[in-house]
């Protein structure tokens, strides 16, 4: 059994805080779990739940919804985006979708992307609201480039989470005074290390509910996350605090809404990850809840796709520009550090997605090394009434493609290839080609750019894992043109997904609970470790804790946690490791423990969708 | 997101799975720490500042700088190999134009593995800064001059055997004085073989200097030296175990000295040696030298444990270290007015007898070595080498000619001549082994 730290923090408080990441409870008569064995891990895809399902994007300028029973899409339905009320389009196809399904009786589960996180920061909105940093020794606080300023207060955690300066609680007092003087009501506080100890955040914490009641919103850094990056934890809780009073608005009128819809038996948010979260816990974390829709993207492909469990590179071609990202046998790739928005480099857990400049409106140029594409837009197609040639112009000339005018596409081809010297017909071919080998070029770079990520161990660098794809999955309305003509130039198949006007929305119903906790245990020091769920406790001796023990710990914490953000007991039992180290602490020549450290993830996964 | 002033490669290798042997200190632990203060930091944020992975250094690489004894697979690792291959890699950025500075914060390190090559010693087995030279040369142009720094806390006895002779590289060696610690050598005597006297330059410092006298010896010795020399690329091998916490060594240097120490030598390479004080010097010495590289500000950075008097250095050892600037400042300045005859004999060749001893694997190895004295190129060398394996009790002797970059055709047929020699030997028992290493040849 293990015991809270009491000298550090009080237990109560480790626990009880009201803005815990999972809001778990100290169970301590059972800490002591059966191992489960990673590799039982099942891949690909998992059964569908009972309830149907409705999935809501909410994009910049339309609500894609889909209603999904038994594994079959029942009805969609699209309707405008009204941007000053994010509910008024959710309520709209919701309903919408509902009248085009027929008649559906039974409770159903919601699952919504929204844009409202993602706009509130990208547009700079949100509460005043002040960082108050611990940074200790080391970078300058103003050498981060965080694009806002933080109240610095003394104070320094080291890389094992010992105190090596106590916290100035005067400048704390004197920080929390004066920004609750000016009206500022959230609060993000964040030490250096304080995933390795958060007990100068929880102080803080602490000072802040008793003396000033004004602060509505309180994000403690190391609930954010568990991984190492002071600038990015600061980042993440700075505009976490800020969106957290909006995003309980929008939470509490979704409520309303479901209150006067008797069918929602649940509802999830999606996240950036690909996966969901419950409604209720988006309060707490509405950073989560970034970049959703490319998200949501992704899922729908892998809802959708034939055989989603190998190693593919998915490629979403659109009028701008084009995604591509990852799968390994049939998992998507996540983003090595966290997702990035509006300037911001995060900690929020995002797949990995590379947009480059090449779409079907893309500008296309010549000169003596031949004909280029992008990254520039031209606006509207030839064929759909703009002036420029694109690459659609090039696709509806040769037929490829039934879009708008034919005619006034090789028109356009014309005044482009006259000066060249060549025919229409021969310009748009190379038009075409030309997208093909860079669309190859950018997936090439994209596998050589994952390869290339470091590595910190001799095995990894001697025996990479093949990530190679085996097929190109495209989708997007010029995917049937471009992807053969790329897969060709890699000699790979591909396959492309059905045209689908509400693919987001499906992957959104496709989705479910993910989660990851980060263990870190020091033996040496005896102290166990899992900051996202706020537990911090005293290990029993060295001895008695091993490999095995961590390993047990992380995946049983993992699994609590998905429970708590509402996995079912199927999802919740997928937990796996996927990152873990293990080091000897020698000190004068003899070791005097081990420190492991352990990321257990449900990873996100597709329920599998049928087209009706 | 902020911007480095300077464009820095970072060719980071912890190698968090291999250890010469668990409780050794040159174990996986080792970077743990480094690695959580600089991904803590949020310093591979910054833009200007790009982490890569390593290559893997191959057998040719390693031996256009040793002769490894019986070969290369034998005495270096896998994890050898990368480290070499990552200390290349950061050359190639600099020099392909891909970083402006990079630096090499991998283990194991190399300082000390000599030309000749039987086991390791001084926890080093090959040279990384030897075989980055070898491969810049090979690469980018014989013809390259490059000064080689290195402010290990241990002489670099291995760096200075493999260039001891050689015009084109410059190597100044900042070390904690050689008769209060490992490999006792590097006194200011040792200044070069025949061909290249004056461009070892040995800097001996008393225990219990701190920043103020390196820095003094910065300034007033290696600026002006490398300022004179006129080097095309320094290296900087930089041993990070003159810090006042290191276990092995005597010295009281801080994060904050080092920083300021790489700010003001501006190196174009920067390659980890030793340091074995890794939770209390390690992160805070890298990671100011890493803001020093980019150009940011590492006024911020400070140990735990950090007091005002932790670099102070008494005023005898300041005095010391005054005298050694001032006797160096001498040497160089009259450096081509030396009396070679009088240092190397009038004679076709200059003979030395070594015993060197491989701490590390326990090998004893007893050297003789002959530079052809030659007046249009550095000269061959000939060298026999006989070491005795103490753990297994097995012993090697060995033949090795070497035939120096830009070597003239007589020398390049005398060492000809002198490999027929020592094949003969080796066909009639005398020699287990014999080896010709000829750089631009195999190139």
């Amino acid at each position: 059994m293990y015991l809270p730290i009491r000298d550090d923090v009080d237990a109560p408080k480790l626990y009880g805080s009201r803005r815990g990441r999972f809001h778990l409870q100290p169970q301590q008569e059972d800490f002591i779990h059966p191992v489960v064995n990673p590799d039982t891990d099942a891949r690909g895809v998992i059964t569908l739940t009972s309830l149907p399902v409705l999935g809501i994007d909410v994009g910049g300028t339309n609500t894609d919804a889909a209603l999904i029973i038994d594994g079959q899409v029942v009805g969609t339905a699209k309707v405008r985006t009204d941007p000053g009320s994010l509910i008024h389009s959710t309520a709209a196809a919701f309903a919408e979708a509902l009248r085009a399904a027929g008649h559906v009786s039974s409770p159903l589960e919601l699952h919504l992307s929204t844009t409202l996180s993602t706009n509130a920061i990208v547009e700079g909105r949100g509460d005043p609201t002040l960082a108050l940093a611990v940074p200790g020794p080391g970078m300058r606080i103003e050498d981060l480039g965080l694009g806002f300023s933080a109240w610095q207060a003394g104070g320094a955690i080291d890389h094992r989470g010992r105190e090596t300066a106590p916290l100035d609680v005067e400048s704390v007092r004197d920080a929390l005074s004066s920004a609750a003087d000016s009206g500022i009501v959230a609060l993000a506080v964040v030490g250096k290390f304080s995933h390795r100890n958060p007990a100068h955040e929880l102080q803080i914490e602490q000072a802040a509910l008793e003396g000033y009641p004004q602060f509505a919103s309180i994000t403690l850094g190391h609930r954010m996350s568990g991984r190492a990056n002071f600038a990015r934890r600061l980042a993440t809780a700075y505009l976490n605090a800020r969106i957290q009073r909006r995003q309980s608005e929008f939470v509490k009128m979704l409520e309303q809404l479901m209150l006067s819809e008797h069918r929602v038996a649940q509802a999830f948010l999606l996240k950036a990850d690909g996966g969901t979260m419950r409604l209720s816990e988006s309060m707490h974390r509405p950073i989560e809840s970034i970049l959703s829709g490319p998200a949501a993207s992704t899922m729908g492909a892998l809802a959708l796709a034939a055989d989603p469990g190998v190693n593919a590179a998915v490629i979403d071609i659109g009028g701008t520009t084009t995604d591509i990202s990852v799968l390994v046998n049939g998992d998507p790739v996540f983003d090595r550090h966290g997702a990035v928005i509006a300037g911001h480099a995060t900690l929020v857990p995002a797949l990995f997605a590379r947009s480059i400049g090449l779409g079907g409106d893309s500008e296309v140029r010549c000169d003596q090394s031949g004909v280029h594409i992008g990254p520039c837009s031209a606006g509207t197609p030839a064929a759909l009434g703009g002036n420029a040639v694109t690459p659609t112009d090039a696709a509806a000339a040769l037929g490829l493609a039934q879009i708008g005018s034919r005619t006034r596409a090789i028109r356009a081809l014309a005044d482009f290839a006259g000066p060249i010297g060549l025919s229409p017909m021969a310009a748009a071919e190379r038009i075409v080609s030309a997208f093909a080998a860079q669309l190859a070029a950018e997936v090439e770079a994209v596998y050589i750019s994952l390869e290339s990520a470091p590595v910190y161990t001799v095995s990894e660098m001697l025996t990479s894992p093949n990530i190679r794809p085996v097929r190109l999955i495209g989708l997007g309305a010029p995917a049937p043109v471009f992807v053969p003509r790329a897969a060709a130039l890699m000699g790979l198949p591909f396959e492309l997904l059905p045209f689908h006007a509400a693919a987001n929305a499906i992957g959104a119903a496709a989705s479910r609970p993910t989660t990851s906790i980060t263990l870190h245990a020091d033996t040496a020091l005896g102290i166990l470790t899992i900051p996202e769920a706020g537990y911090r406790a005293q290990l029993p001796s060295r001895q008695d804790f091993g490999l095995r023990q961590a390993r047990a710990e992380a995946l049983t914490w993992a699994e609590r946690a998905a429970r708590s953000l509402g996995a079912d007991a199927d999802a919740a039992h997928d937990v796996s490791i996927v990152e873990e180290e293990s080091f000897n602490v020698v000190r004068g020549f003899h070791t005097v423990g081990r420190i492991f450290s352990i990321k257990a993830q449900v990873r996100p996964k597709a329920r599998r969708v049928d087209e009706a | 997101m902020n911007t480095a002033t300077c464009r820095v490669g970072l060719v980071f290798f912890p190698a968090f799975d291999w250890a010469i042997s668990p409780d050794h200190p040159e174990r996986e632990e080792r970077l743990l720490y480094t690695r959580d203060q600089i991904a803590e930091e949020g310093l591979l944020d910054i833009s200007g500042i790009e982490e890569y992975r390593p290559l893997i250094a191959a057998d040719a690489d390693i031996e256009r700088a040793h002769v490894c004894v019986p070969t290369v697979n034998s005495v270096a690792t896998q994890s050898h190999r990368i480290a070499a291959g990552g200390t290349m890699l950061a050359a190639d950025l600099v020099l392909q134009g891909r970083a402006d500075r990079s630096f090499a914060l991998l283990r194991p390190p190399g300082h000390h593995a000599m030309r000749i090559v039987h086991g390791s010693r001084g926890f080093c087995n090959i040279n990384n800064e030897a075989i980055m030279v070898e491969h810049i040369r090979s690469v980018y142009g014989a013809d390259r001059r490059i000064a080689i720094v290195d402010t290990d806390a241990h002489h670099a006895d291995g760096t200075q055997d493999i260039f001891y002779n050689d015009p084109g590289v410059l190597h100044i060696s900042v070390h904690q004085d050689g008769r209060t610690l490992y490999p006792g050598t590097g006194s200011i005597d040792e200044r070069g073989g025949p061909a290249a006297y004056g461009l070892t330059v040995n800097i001996p410092l008393p225990p219990g200097t701190g920043d103020p006298g390196m820095l003094y010896v910065m300034e007033h010795l290696v600026m002006p030296i490398l300022h004179d020399w006129q080097p095309d690329l320094i290296v900087n091998a930089a041993g990070q175990d003159n810090h006042y916490t290191d276990p092995l060594t005597n010295m009281n240097f801080t994060a904050q000295g080092y920083a300021r120490l790489t700010q003001m030598l501006a190196p174009d390479v920067v390659v980890l040696e030793g340091g074995y004080s890794i939770e209390g010097a390690l992160p805070y010495v890298n990671l100011g030298i890493l803001l020093a590289l980019a150009g940011l500000d590492y006024s911020a950075v400070r140990e735990p444990d950090w007091r005002p008097d932790s670099a102070t250095q008494p005023q005898a050892v300041t005095d010391a270290i005054a005298r050694t600037v001032a006797a160096l400042q001498g040497l160089w300045a009259t450096r081509r007015e030396a009396d070679l005859e009088a240092i190397f004999g009038a004679r076709q060749f200059f003979q030395r007898r070594r015993d060197i001893y491989y701490d590390t694997d326990n090998i004893m190895e007893r050297q003789s070595e002959q530079i052809r004295l030659c007046n249009t190129c550095s000269g061959w060398r000939s060298i026999r080498s006989e070491a005795l394996h103490a753990f297994s009790g097995r012993a090697v002797r060995i033949g090795a000619v070497i035939i120096p970059r830009r070597a003239c055709r007589q020398c390049r047929l005398d060492a000809q001549g002198e490999f027929e020699q020592l094949s003969a030997l080796r066909r009639a028992g005398r020699l287990n082994l014999t080896y010709l290493q000829d750089v631009e040849a195999d190139s």
